[in-house]
């Protein structure tokens, strides 16, 4: 008996172990970038390496608002292109398709979110960059391009969550809107889209988190200058790619200065989940 | 290139495994001195600091750098001061060359490239680059855009160079293999195999076996130019 | 009226937005699969590359590749499980709690980029285990934990509590219970689980990039460095020496992740009846 009991403390505690992984892998990831990365704070200064236009590593100038500005821009458009289509599949899906239809979408939305990014950068190049190119100038490579091939990358991660998110309203409110004479719109867009607000904030979010942490499609399509872009098709930098582009080769301050990219995408994703956790505690 | 040389290498020799790591000629250099690995590959000339560090440098095949454009493009040469204009920056139309009226769009390579590095140094004087070129992390990416890009222009090495993209002269001169061997083409370089200390053992054999008429008529004359005897 | 009018457009545009959804995706499968049959062989599976060109096969890609994912589900899975148990079957509430979900909702949302910056500095530079199958495998780990103490918990969570309550009513432990009971039952999705996250796993290319190298080698212990599948297609699409062998990788690569998503499909939907 009493090894019995001995037993179950014992797994419990191994069991409480494995759950602090979590804990313990998100600290180790924070700490060996931050020990790697924050040199260069002290060396450059936070404020310069954060708010300086210039990135010339050859001339050792290592200011990355550049690209904390392309990433965002990159992400806002991905956004802007993706989230309405995202909310509308999920809409589509959970108040519209038929049950068939809705067997043929699902699949289809869950195959997208399968495809490795990397397939995405590769199908942006043959694909997306040659028609960009054919309609709007340039070399095709840049932040248009960024965008579309981000919209659809995104678009699985927002539809799905939105479905829940949808979903969860209940049906009596959809009754008592119908109920009053409404329409089919109607009830979604004054009713449903309204209960399912913060959800659908949540799923947004989630979004951009994948957005601006992606690497390699944008590595592949954005052209990677490192300049504010000039026009809608003009290169721009991503923090991701440019530190994905240059890692293979950096060495002493310049590797430090990549790893100090580092800690501030981490800071950013860490941010967004906050956000969500808090949007999603407002909701309950 | 090495790679293939490597493959052959251990064919004649069974038992021997060449393995081979990417990366740029930093990387290369680096690999020897830290001797991660027996032989480093590089495209550039070593910096004093290099020497001092004990590398010994041997010279395995010469690469000349192509300027390509698209094969739509009337122009067919540039000047040296044009080249650097147009790569600085200053030049951003093709009519102030002489060609049409479009915007320069300009693809470079990103700054692992040796490649890159040996342009910066030959054709610019290392006068930096405009920050507004495209910036792609492989030649492939560079020849396939600029070949379907009307108004593109960039540099590779030679042994890339297909039918895709145009070549044009550089300070009136082909790259040919003539004029390169004769140094009438200027942006060219020398590909290097960097070991601490004179090669031993191994690292010796492939070396005298990458420099043997077999791969240098062979493998070395698919992409580069051979070494003059 | 105009509120029917309204309502006809907006069905439209909902209807053409989800067949929009299926056209893209038909659009990259299609071009993938058109462009990459013709390089789809028996021996472009199972030999290897060759050649300046590196075209030939890919044999050594794919072995790394599922090395490097295997590994992954070895070191991940029992902590996962674990850490499902335990957040289900023991302490469902509490400070604590909340502190390990935010951890884990943390975790899964750090960019790849990010977690392959940390796998180069922990176990490729300071550690010292090199450009190898376990730096990438351990640094992956940490991306499919959340992934999977995620899945695997909903499973636990499915399981009746009137099972539980049975279970220790016959004087079973709490192990006991968990062993026999609940854990047998939820296996079927706890499986779903694991077939998922090696989907992404083995999608990842920036996280192999930068702790398991690019050194085309057959890996047979895991010290040793490879180069993955996903690296593979990026070096070929961005040197363009082969477009061929990039457009049979991609396809390839796109076969295995459909494989693994449609198994774990078929095996969340016997569970379902």
């Amino acid at each position: 008996m009493n090894f019995l009991k001995w037993r179950e403390r014992a797994l419990e505690s191994v069991f409480l172990i494995c759950a602090l992984t979590a804990i313990v892998g998100v600290l180790l990831v924070f700490i060996f970038v931050t020990i790697k990365g924050f040199p260069i704070f002290e060396k450059v200064g936070v404020l310069k390496f954060l708010f300086s236009l210039d990135w010339s590593p050859s001339d050792n100038q290592f200011g990355i608002l550049t690209f904390i500005i392309g990433s965002f821009l990159v992400t806002a458009g991905a956004l802007a292109l993706g989230a309405p289509m995202a909310i509308m599949t999920a809409i589509f899906l959970s108040e519209i398709a038929p049950k068939r239809v809705q067997k043929l979408v699902r699949p289809a939305v869950e195959l997208l979110a399968g495809i490795p990014s990397v397939v995405y950068g590769f199908f942006g190049i043959l694909i997306i960059v040659p028609v960009v190119r054919t309609l709007f100038g340039g070399s095709g490579l840049g932040l248009l391009t960024g965008w579309i091939i981000l919209a659809i990358m995104i678009l699985p991660t927002i539809a799905t969550i939105s479905e829940d998110a949808i979903r969860a309203v209940p049906k009596s409110f959809r009754e008592a809107s119908f109920g009053m004479g409404a329409t089919r719109w109607q009830t979604i867009w004054r009713v449903v889209l309204p209960a399912a607000k913060n959800g659908l904030i949540g799923a947004t979010i989630l979004g951009m988190g994948r957005a601006i942490g992606e690497t390699m499609a944008v590595l592949m399509v954005l052209g990677n200058a490192p300049i504010i872009p000039k026009s809608l098709v003009g290169p721009v930098g991503a923090l991701t790619s440019i530190i994905a582009l240059n890692m293979s080769y950096a060495s002493g301050d310049h590797q430090t200065a990549l790893f100090g990219m580092g800690i501030v995408l981490f800071m950013i994703s860490f941010f967004f989940v906050a956000l969500i956790r808090f949007v999603s505690r407002k909701r309950s | 290139m090495v790679t293939a040389a490597g493959e052959e290498y251990q064919a004649e020799h069974p038992g021997i495994k060449v393995g081979v790591q990417g990366g740029g000629s930093s990387a290369g250099i680096e690999a020897a001195v830290t001797g991660a690995s027996d032989i480093g590959t590089s495209s550039r000339d070593l910096t004093p600091d290099e020497t001092n560090l004990g590398l010994v440098d041997t010279v395995v095949a010469i690469d000349a750098i192509a300027i390509i454009v698209n094969p739509g493009n009337p122009i067919d040469h540039l000047s040296k001061t044009q080249v650097k204009d147009i790569f600085t920056g200053r030049l951003t139309n093709w009519r102030q060359v002489g060609g049409r009226d479009l915007q320069i769009v300009l693809i470079n390579r990103d700054e692992a490239s040796g490649t890159r590095e040996a342009f910066l140094k030959k054709a610019l004087d290392k006068t930096p680059f405009t920050k507004d070129a495209v910036i792609q992390p492989g030649t492939g990416q560079v020849r396939s855009i600029v070949g379907s890009t009307p108004a593109a222009i960039g540099y590779i090495s030679l042994g890339y160079v297909t039918s895709d993209v145009k070549m044009i002269k550089y300070a009136g001169v082909l790259p040919s293999k003539t004029n390169i061997i004769n140094g009438k083409y200027q942006l060219q370089r020398k590909l290097h195999f960097l070991t601490k200390g004179k090669p031993k053992g191994e690292a010796k054999a492939f070396t005298e076996f990458i420099l043997s008429d077999k791969i240098q008529t062979g493998i070395v004359s698919h992409e580069f130019v051979r070494v003059p005897k | 009226m105009r509120s029917r009018i309204m309502d006809k457009i907006a069905m439209g545009i909902l209807w053409a937005n989800g067949f929009l959804t299926i056209a893209i995706l038909a659009m990259i499968i299609g071009y993938v699969v058109v462009k990459g049959l013709p390089a789809m062989s028996l021996s472009f599976i199972f030999t290897s590359p060759h050649g300046i060109e590196q075209s030939g096969g890919i044999f050594p890609t794919i072995v790394a590749s599922l090395y490097v994912t295997i590994l992954t589900v070895i070191f991940t899975t029992p902590i996962a499980v674990g850490a499902a148990v335990y957040l289900s079957e023991y302490v469902k509430q509490g400070r604590l709690v909340t502190i390990i979900r935010f951890g884990a909702d943390t975790l899964s949302g750090v960019p790849s980029i990010v977690l392959g910056l940390f796998g180069l500095a922990l176990f490729v530079y300071i550690l010292g285990f090199g450009w190898s199958m376990l730096s990438g495998a351990l640094t992956l780990t940490l991306m499919a934990l959340p992934i999977l103490m995620r899945t695997t918990e909903d499973a636990l969570k499915a399981v009746p509590n009137a099972w539980r309550q049975g279970s220790m009513g016959l004087g079973a432990t709490k192990w006991q219970t968990i062993r026999r009971v609940i854990l047998p039952a939820a296996m079927p999705r706890i499986l779903t689980g694991v077939v998922l996250a090696v989907g992404r796993v083995f999608g990842e290319t920036a996280v192999l990039m930068f702790t398991v190298g690019m050194a085309i080698n057959l890996p047979i212990f895991p010290n040793e460095p490879g180069r993955a599948m996903t690296t593979h297609l990026y070096l070929l699409a961005t040197e363009g020496i082969s477009m061929k062998t990039a457009y049979g990788t991609a396809l390839l690569l796109m076969v295995i992740i459909l494989l693994f998503n449609l198994s774990a499909r078929k095996i969340f939907n016997k569970t379902q009846r």
